[in-house]
């Protein structure tokens, strides 16, 4: 077989392994392996490509912002600060019909910029939002759809897990990545509230909502800044440190995770044995997220030696593919690989193969990465396996929302997210404004 | 609590988060604790180094070297106790249905993939441990001299120790898989 073949046949092995259930980190190193070892017809090389992959792939400096912003993450999520930023809203919006699925919105987008995983942003807003919103009559459908369906900020505005994983495979800065998901990120949510008083409007029937229901929460000015400010202060101390150039992505996430550990000591919600907790998860996440990073960089070696990319790169410039035609492909294996595996899987089997082609056709890689974590978050969504959807489900715990309830309200926001994505395409200063 | 949500899509299941011969999870999770610490090690480093360098204008020497190491040290010293919790990342779509309509085959292809986890991990270990024995031979360093220097071996032996220990964690899930193919249920 040519290497051309083993590459080709490794890949497609690889795929049906992880759809079959087996570990993504193992499918990955076992098939990357055994593809070096034959295209060189050597173990020796296979074994040296192995060893440095497990020992210098992610040792630097850089990778240290996996743990803090997952840390960071995870503590703001303890504090309890996006009711606080929820009840704000709701304040603000009282007036506004459909207004609280607006709030839902907005305060998924202010927490958005102190978490970087969408799957805390579905657990705490499902708490908090969702009763209030069945509290003033909204259906169940449109409740959970909104808290799911908002929950992709989560991985949108920075900090954003998804996007330091694309600035790892792409070797682009991760502060050049949390600044390009800025304007799509708020873009996004002001679709989405738009969308969500149009539906109002327009659908009464679906999305409910009484007024007369309760009465909503009057805060006072100060009580308001009161609990919005420290929030404001985090966001500021993480981007503004970023942005600023006074310090790197890292250290902003050391920074980051301090103060989100102050703000949950000073409002006590910290005992020692939840900080270990949460301590405990940072970990775990870390660990899942580094030791697929270690894979994916076997694999990526066993692509180059096998010249994959490289003949793709070919195949689509014989075939007169531009950059349009080449990212109406990716959208399309992205889309559809959401519907069966999660997103930093598909990140790390795709770029890989992705990335050459996209650099070769001349495309900006931080606009390809913003347009990459829309396309992988939609995944995030889809039937059957749509990650935020299986945690408002677990977390809200009730039998008589299905999964498919929540499935189906997600739609109107998938279909939302599509259209900004197509918007970004076209304009691609969107997400090259702070450039 | 919040956290068990936004920690586990799914509840684990199958062999995962079992007690295993030889109180080897207990192991691990000693393991794990160590790497959990590092953690919390790494965030009062580099806050101490930013607060250092841009208010006293005096960095912690060795602060980047320390966190490459560093982050390779928590992933091994996490990596066993982390499979062991059922957290390596994979698609469950195919094998729910499976469990779900045939348990004992799901079991004995859960077992097979939980052989080929164990033995990937052997490789890993085969491949790493030439690299631990030059670092000890030929006194690897990172950081340059007269400033900060810090030994490799202590990282390589840990990446050497926890890939086998994963490997071991394999290598127990997949005889508890079996297990349970074998015993008779109603």
């Amino acid at each position: 077989m040519t290497p051309l073949e083993i590459g080709i046949a490794s890949l497609a092995l690889m795929v049906v392994l992880i759809i079959a259930g087996l570990h993504v980190a193992i499918s990955l190193l076992l098939l990357s392996f055994v593809g070096v070892w034959l295209i060189r017809d050597n173990v020796d090389v296979a074994l040296a490509l192995m060893a440095q992959a497990t020992n210098d792939s992610i040792a630097s400096h850089e990778f240290g912002v996996v743990p803090l912003f997952v840390l960071m993450g995870l503590l703001v999520a303890t504090a309890d600060l996006g009711k606080d930023i929820f009840e704000v809203a709701h304040a603000l919006l009282r007036r506004v019909r459909g207004g609280l699925g607006v709030a839902t919105v907005m305060a998924n987008a202010v927490f958005a910029a102190i978490t970087g995983i969408s799957i805390a942003s579905a657990a705490v807003f499902t708490k908090v939002a969702v009763p209030e919103m069945l509290r003033f009559g909204f259906t169940p459908r449109f409740a959970t759809g909104v808290v799911a369906g908002s929950s992709v900020l989560g991985m949108l505005i920075p900090p954003s897990l998804l996007m330091i994983l694309y600035a790892f495979l792409s070797e682009q800065s991760v502060g050049a990545m949390f600044l390009a998901g800025i304007m799509p990120g708020l873009l996004l949510a002001i679709a989405f509230s738009l969308a969500i008083v149009v539906m109002a409007w327009v659908f009464p029937g679906y999305v409910g909502g009484d007024m007369t229901a309760g009465s909503a929460p009057v805060l006072t000015v100060g009580a308001a800044l009161g609990k919005v400010a420290p929030v404001i202060l985090l966001i500021f101390v993480v981007l503004g440190g970023i942005y600023g150039g006074i310090v790197t992505a890292t250290d902003a996430g050391a920074l980051g995770a301090l103060g989100a550990l102050l703000l949950a000591m000073a409002k006590r919600r910290l005992t020692p044995a939840t900080f270990w907790k949460v301590l405990i998860e940072t970990g775990r996440i870390t660990v899942s997220v580094l030791f697929l990073i270690i894979a994916a960089n076997l694999y990526s070696r066993m692509l180059t030696l096998s010249g994959l990319p490289q003949t793709i790169v070919e195949w689509m410039a014989g075939l007169g593919f531009g950059t349009a035609g080449f990212l109406t492909v990716f959208i399309a294996i992205v889309l559809f690989l959401g519907c069966i595996i999660d997103s930093a899987s598909i990140m790390l089997i795709v770029l890989p193969l992705m990335l050459p082609v996209a650099q070769a056709l001349g495309i900006d890689l931080v606009w390809f990465g913003v347009i990459t974590v829309i396309a992988v978050e939609i995944g995030l969504l889809t039937p059957p396996f749509g990650i935020s959807v299986y945690v408002v489900k677990s977390t809200l715990n009730d039998a008589r929302i299905t999964l498919w309830d929540i499935f189906a309200g997600t739609q109107p926001f998938t279909l939302i997210m599509f259209l900004t994505l197509m918007l970004i395409i076209a304009f691609p200063r969107i997400a090259l404004f702070f450039q | 609590m919040e956290l068990e949500a936004a920690g586990s899509g799914a509840e684990p299941q199958g062999s995962y988060n079992q007690p295993m011969p030889f109180r080897f999870d207990q192991l691990t999770a000693l393991m794990n604790a160590a790497g959990t610490l590092a953690i919390f090690g790494l965030l009062v480093l580099i806050n101490s180094d930013t607060v250092g360098r841009t208010l006293f204008n005096s960095p912690i020497r060795g602060t980047t070297e320390l966190v490459s190491l560093a982050i390779v040290g928590i992933v091994f010293l996490q990596l066993p106790n982390t499979l062991w919790a059922g957290r390596f990342v994979r698609a469950e779509l195919l094998l729910d249905v499976v469990v779900a309509r045939a348990p004992r085959v799901a079991d004995v292809v859960q077992g097979a993939f939980h052989v080929i986890g164990a033995v990937m991990m052997a490789i890993v270990v085969f491949a790493t441990v030439p690299e631990l024995r030059t670092a000890l031979e030929i006194g690897d360093y990172v950081g340059s001299l007269g400033d900060f220097t810090a030994p490799t071996w202590p990282v390589r032996l840990i990446t050497v120790v926890g890939s086998a220990c994963t490997c071991l964690t394999y290598a127990f899930l997949a005889l508890a898989d079996f297990r349970r193919a074998m015993a008779s249920r109603p």
